[in-house]
């Protein structure tokens, strides 16, 4: 049971991974998105309807992602260009995105696809324990294993990510050097989205292999949650996301283990952990945060 | 820097600001109508026949127009509850939760009190017991800012899932009615708990609390010390602490009392509309009070008509799945857009100095 | 407005042409005439150093040639070609290099990322490489800096070396250094100089803005001084005139010298601020202040000198009450003796846009955040004996605050200072703690707040004074409380205080 607990932590927080990485990029440089919830919403709707129709989960990802890229676009233009408020956009979108997913998605609810199928990785596989938590899994997750250090590489040892650690840090050190701190935020909070709907993505095409009206309940939340406390590093989110994950699928782990409790008590479990650890370690993280993006959490300091 | 004679181009400036604004409002509306339409249109139905449906369904028929209003009540509510903690520079996103605590406190005070209690006890212990509820949940959060420095905005969406959770776990467990055959509500309130109606309408007295909440509000807003330390807190709270203003009791005042005024929505959409909590109980009333609080660019009196205005999007939901066969949750979509494009359109650039 | 188009860089035939010219520069911000027809001429070797009162134009001159603002009116030239800086991409790209005087580095970065923020290299990042070149380009024009250390950790000066070290790699053949020594001890004054100097003997074209005098003779070959925005004297050998002359160009009429006569302080006096061994944390967790023992007496003004960060802003919100310490006591004591709150002391905050205004808020509603109870009216304030008292409060500073009604966040950062100085000077406070009192005054109000302070004295308060000017420490204190890096370094009495004495313990070294 320990490992069916750990295997759906690594199924199930794949989806807060790429949701997680997409947020610590868009944070990176200053935007906080609430809309992550929303991205990941149409994400796994416009990777279910891909996939429907061309019959390729792989095509799926690309339609995931190119719905969330579209959505956190709208949270640009509207935070980037017109310095709207990020928490009442992000939440905007995400009520956008319900009513979208839910007249869109209404021809896809009972639809069956060809989903994502877990595909055992020889030898690595066969390893007690570590196999089937880590290398018996659908192609997704391995591609969060890449993902990771790419975003890291990216971040600390590119001129994008120079760029980007320069706009959630200090604004107008970019504008002196030539550049524009809106094309990099633009840049950011897109491709933020982008990886936020393959997050959602997996959720319908790999995890629960259907689509129904907001289904993802909340994870987006979670996902924004997580980056605060992995102090906005590519690798402390893996390690969250993973951590929750596991929460996630606690219940269903618990259910299909025979072991009776109340759904409902354990459903809330993740948010009660999310809630105790931002508030533990609270101040600590702070300290890491980008200077700009400090103003938008700091709202109002007690 | 002479003060002589600039009134008047001052005054002009004022007045094509204003008639500016208005044209802005008017072309995000549009604006928000015209891409909804093409939504629509999307699916294979025709918008105009659609809107021409609503129009003459929604706005033009009494009974209507009354359904708006009981809508409105609990949005206007869990509107002011982003408003107050938001004059404090809060942002309060979790009335979602606070609205379905706070009924589901009134709730459990209504079956503790009994169905044949008297009507004034059973109204007053479900009313305190709702904003005693709702003022707790966003306490947590206030705490957590306080204790931990963790953003209100942050925690107070995750409570939400929790207080759903928790109702859920509450009428799906111990408190289900065994007499609702087969569905998970819990069981109605009492007759003498339920709002009465106002006179022979069907809007019941709901919509006087809301009314006097924002009027309250407004008062406080504007003519009490409260009021204006809270601006000063909202404005720059460093200033405010180098004021010597009691900068943590302030906030904490403010997001309490949004969780009050969040839990008594909760209680009249209880007593004044559903009687019951079923698993839907209070879905998106506090996402909606959200939207139309900013909508309202947070002023108490103006939410009074955001909220009609919601609540008149949220009721063509109905009439939208009823004519055109699409999922009432598809005029989230309006409501979206509406705000996406004031945000956008009315939003001031920051100067980048 | 157009640009006269008759007017041409005016070189000399046969002479090569300036590195800059500027001719008939002219910018408003609404009413404001910021620059009125403003010329400048920077040669090839030349320092020429740009003076003039706060809010004269200089910034506003130095954006323009920087591309950050566009000018309405004037036509700028390098190397005698006509050229117009519309970013300041561009206007790098022409040699034009520019260190604010608020430096814009990221301070989450190391100084070798810094600098590749400035370059034009490739995707990746080869740091080792970057290294290398920044070790030798610091070698060759003697910037001491270390190229992996994260900014956050360096010293102001450092900070300010990395930014010419910056803009010297980028290619720039004229820096402009915008009020570069503000923030400086006097000895890393002298080591700035030295490679001004550097840079003067390497060909280059260095604009400074100060409004030092001393400065301007030991450094400049020509200076520049604006005053409301028009140039009184164009590029004139600083030789060639006399201090008074100087300074009369600048404000517009001769200022008489700080009375030095005070009555001294009285050893029996009271000690109304008492601090015992107080340690703090600053914002990001390290500690800001590390053990400081400091007692004001009654009638006594003690000044605070160090280089920008050495924990005075910890050490005023820690009197204040605003910051919680790690160890140690704090004592704010009433005319009588007696312990009191902290808010029996005035506080002129470091930065008051950002500690003290309240967008939206009128000047009036300000005039109430002064920590004191409010003038109730009912459950409201009344804001009629709020307007009473705040007449009265401006005919006795005398800063001559802006119109009540006004929005004060709209005010100039000078207009605003005045709002808070009135405010917080208007009655006596046993404990006055006063940060940059005079920072972004003209001379007129900046000497009457000084007589605001000295007044206070008088009347038997403690008062605290941070300045970075040690020249108005000097003038205006009893005792000067040097601090570096969280500890007191040392105390002199002002009387016989020595520039480069304190300058040494700023650093901290011994006096």
């Amino acid at each position: 049971m320990i490992i069916d607990i750990l295997s759906g932590g690594v199924r199930g927080g794949t989806s807060l991974l790429f949701a997680g990485l997409g947020e610590t990029i868009s944070e990176r440089a200053g935007v906080i998105n609430l809309g992550t919830e929303g991205a990941m919403l149409v994400g796994a709707l416009g990777g279910y309807a891909v996939t429907f129709h061309t019959g390729s989960p792989w095509l799926g990802v690309l339609g995931g992602a190119a719905a969330g890229a579209l959505l956190a676009l709208v949270h640009a233009v509207l935070v980037v260009s017109r310095g709207a408020n990020q928490y009442a956009s992000g939440l905007t979108l995400f009520f956008l995105a319900l009513g979208l997913t839910a007249l869109f998605g209404v021809d896809y609810v009972s639809r069956q696809i060809t989903a994502f199928t877990p595909v055992k990785i020889p030898v690595l596989g066969d390893i007690p324990v570590v196999g089937p938590v880590l290398f018996d899994h659908d192609p997704l997750v391995y591609a969060g294993y890449v993902v990771v250090p790419l975003v890291a590489w990216v971040m600390f040892r590119t001129r994008a990510g120079l760029l980007l650690r320069s706009a959630g840090e200090r604004a107008d050190a970019l504008g002196v050097n030539g550049y524009s701190v809106v094309a990099v935020r633009y840049a950011a909070v897109v491709s933020g989205g982008a990886l936020a709907g393959i997050g959602g993505a997996h959720i319908s095409i790999a995890y629960a292999n259907s689509w129904f009206e907001n289904m993802i309940a909340g994870r987006g939340f979670i996902a924004v949650s997580l980056v605060i406390f992995a102090m906005w590093h590519p690798v402390n989110v893996l390690l969250g996301a993973y951590l929750f994950g596991a929460a996630l699928s606690l219940a269903s782990v618990l259910q299909a283990n025979g072991v009776d409790v109340n759904q409902f008590a354990l459903n809330a479990i993740p948010f009660l952990m999310t809630l105790v650890v931002l508030t533990v370690l609270g101040k600590r993280t702070l300290r890491k945060a980008p200077d700009e993006l400090l103003k938008v959490l700091e709202t109002a300091k007690a | 820097m002479t003060g002589v004679a600039v009134g008047a181009p001052r005054r002009t400036a004022a007045l094509t600001a204003r008639t500016g604004t208005a044209a802005r409002w008017l072309a995000a509306c549009t604006a928000a109508l015209v891409i909804f339409s093409a939504f629509i249109l999307a699916n294979d139905v025709d918008p105009l026949s659609v809107l021409g449906t609503i129009w003459t369904s929604v706005l033009t028929e009494p009974r209507q127009v009354e359904q708006i209003l009981v809508r409105a009540t609990p949005f206007a509510l869990a509107a002011l509850a982003v408003v107050v903690p938001g004059r404090a520079g809060l942002v309060n996103v979790g009335g979602e939760g606070q609205v379905i605590v706070g009924a589901v406190a009134a709730a459990g005070a209504g079956m503790w009190v009994g169905a044949d209690a008297a009507p004034a006890v059973a109204v007053t212990v479900m009313v305190l017991a709702a904003v005693v509820a709702g003022g707790a949940w966003a306490g947590i959060a206030a705490a957590l800012r306080l204790v931990g420095d963790v953003n209100e905005a942050v925690t107070t969406v995750l409570l939400n899932f929790v207080a759903l959770y928790l109702m859920l776990f509450l009428i799906l467990g111990s408190w289900r009615d065994d007499a609702a055959m087969g569905q998970a509500t819990s069981p109605e309130i009492g007759p003498g708990a339920k709002l009465p109606l106002l006179g022979t309408s069907g809007v019941h007295v709901g919509i006087v609390v809301a009314v006097i909440a924002a009027l309250v509000i407004w008062f406080a807003f504007t003519r009490t010390t409260w009021g204006f330390r809270l601006t000063v807190v909202g404005g720059n709270p460093e200033a405010a602490r180098r004021a010597g203003l009691p900068v943590t009791v302030l906030l904490l005042s403010a997001l309490v009392l949004g969780g009050v005024l969040a839990g008594l929505a909760g209680y009249v959409h209880l007593a004044g509309a559903e009687y019951k909590l079923r698993p839907t109980f209070g879905a998106n009333i506090g996402y909606i009070g959200f939207l139309a609080s900013w909508l309202a660019r947070h002023r108490p009196l103006a939410v009074l008509v955001s909220a009609a205005a919601v609540a008149a999007i949220a009721i063509t939901g109905n009439t939208l799945q009823i004519s055109a066969g699409l999922p009432a949750a598809s005029v989230n979509i309006l409501m979206g857009l509406v705000l996406v494009a004031v945000l956008g359109w009315t939003s001031v650039r920051k100067a980048d100095a | 407005m157009t640009a006269p188009s008759h007017r041409r860089p005016p070189s000399r035939i046969g002479a090569p042409p300036a590195l800059l010219d500027v001719v008939g520069f002219t910018k408003s911000f609404g009413d404001v005439h910021a620059n009125t027809d403003v010329d400048l001429s920077v040669q090839r070797g030349e320092v020429h150093a740009l003076a003039g009162e706060n809010g004269a134009g200089k910034s506003t001159l130095l954006k323009m040639i920087f591309g950050v603002y566009e000018p309405d009116a004037g036509r700028m030239f390098v190397d005698g070609q006509p050229v117009t800086p519309g970013n300041p991409a561009h206007a790098r790209a022409l040699g034009i290099g520019m260190v604010f005087q608020d430096l814009r580095l990221v301070p989450a970065l190391t100084v070798a990322e810094n600098v590749a923020l400035s370059l034009r290299t490739g995707f990746r990042l080869r740091m080792d490489g970057l290294v290398r070149r920044i070790e030798e380009a610091s070698r060759s024009y003697g910037l001491d800096v270390d190229p992996r250390a994260q900014v956050r950790t360096l010293s102001i000066g450092e900070r300010q070396r990395v930014e010419i070290l910056k803009t010297l790699m980028a290619g720039a053949r004229l820096v402009i250094l915008d009020e570069p020594t503000s923030v400086l001890a006097p000895q890393e004054v002298q080591s700035l100089f030295e490679v001004v100097e550097r840079l003067k003997a390497e060909g280059l074209g260095v604009v400074i803005v100060t409004h030092k005098l001393n400065e301007v003779r030991a450094i400049a070959d020509r200076m520049t001084i604006l005053r409301r925005g028009e140039v009184v004297l164009n590029a004139v050998a600083p030789a060639d005139y006399t201090d008074g002359a100087l300074i009369e160009a600048m404000v517009g009429r001769a200022v008489a010298p700080l009375p030095r006569q005070r009555r001294p302080v009285d050893p029996a006096g009271r000690t109304l601020l008492a601090l015992s061994d107080v340690r703090t944390d600053g914002d990001r967790g390290y500690e800001a202040l590390k053990g400081i023992d400091l007692d004001v007496r009654a009638g006594e003004l003690v000044g605070i000198a160090g280089v920008a960060g050495s924990g005075q802003r910890e050490l005023f919100e820690v009197v204040l009450g605003l910051r919680p310490l790690t160890s140690g006591h704090v004592e704010v004591r009433d005319v009588d003796g007696v312990p009191a709150r902290p808010r029996v002391a005035a506080a002129i905050p470091e930065d008051p846009v950002a500690d003290s205004v309240v967008p939206g808020l009128s000047v009036l509603q300000h005039m109430v955040l002064d920590g004191r109870e409010v003038p109730r009216k009912g459950v409201g304030v009344d804001w009629a004996e709020v307007g009473r008292r705040t007449a009265e409060a401006d005919a006795k500073v005398g800063l001559d605050i802006a119109a009540p009604r006004r929005t004060l966040s709209g005010l100039s950062g000078g207009n605003i200072q005045r709002v808070v100085l009135t405010r917080e000077l208007s009655t006596f406070s046993p404990v006055v703690v006063a940060a940059y009192p005079s920072r972004g005054l003209d001379i007129a109000n900046a000497r009457r707040t000084q007589e605001v302070l000295l007044e206070q004295r008088a009347a038997g308060a403690a008062v605290l004074m941070v300045s970075e000017d040690l020249e108005e420490l000097i003038s205006m204190a009893d005792r000067i409380v040097v601090m570096h890096d969280g500890h007191v370094a040392g105390v002199v009495a002002a009387a016989d205080a020595d520039r480069m004495a304190l300058g040494r313990l700023m650093l901290g070294g011994a006096a």
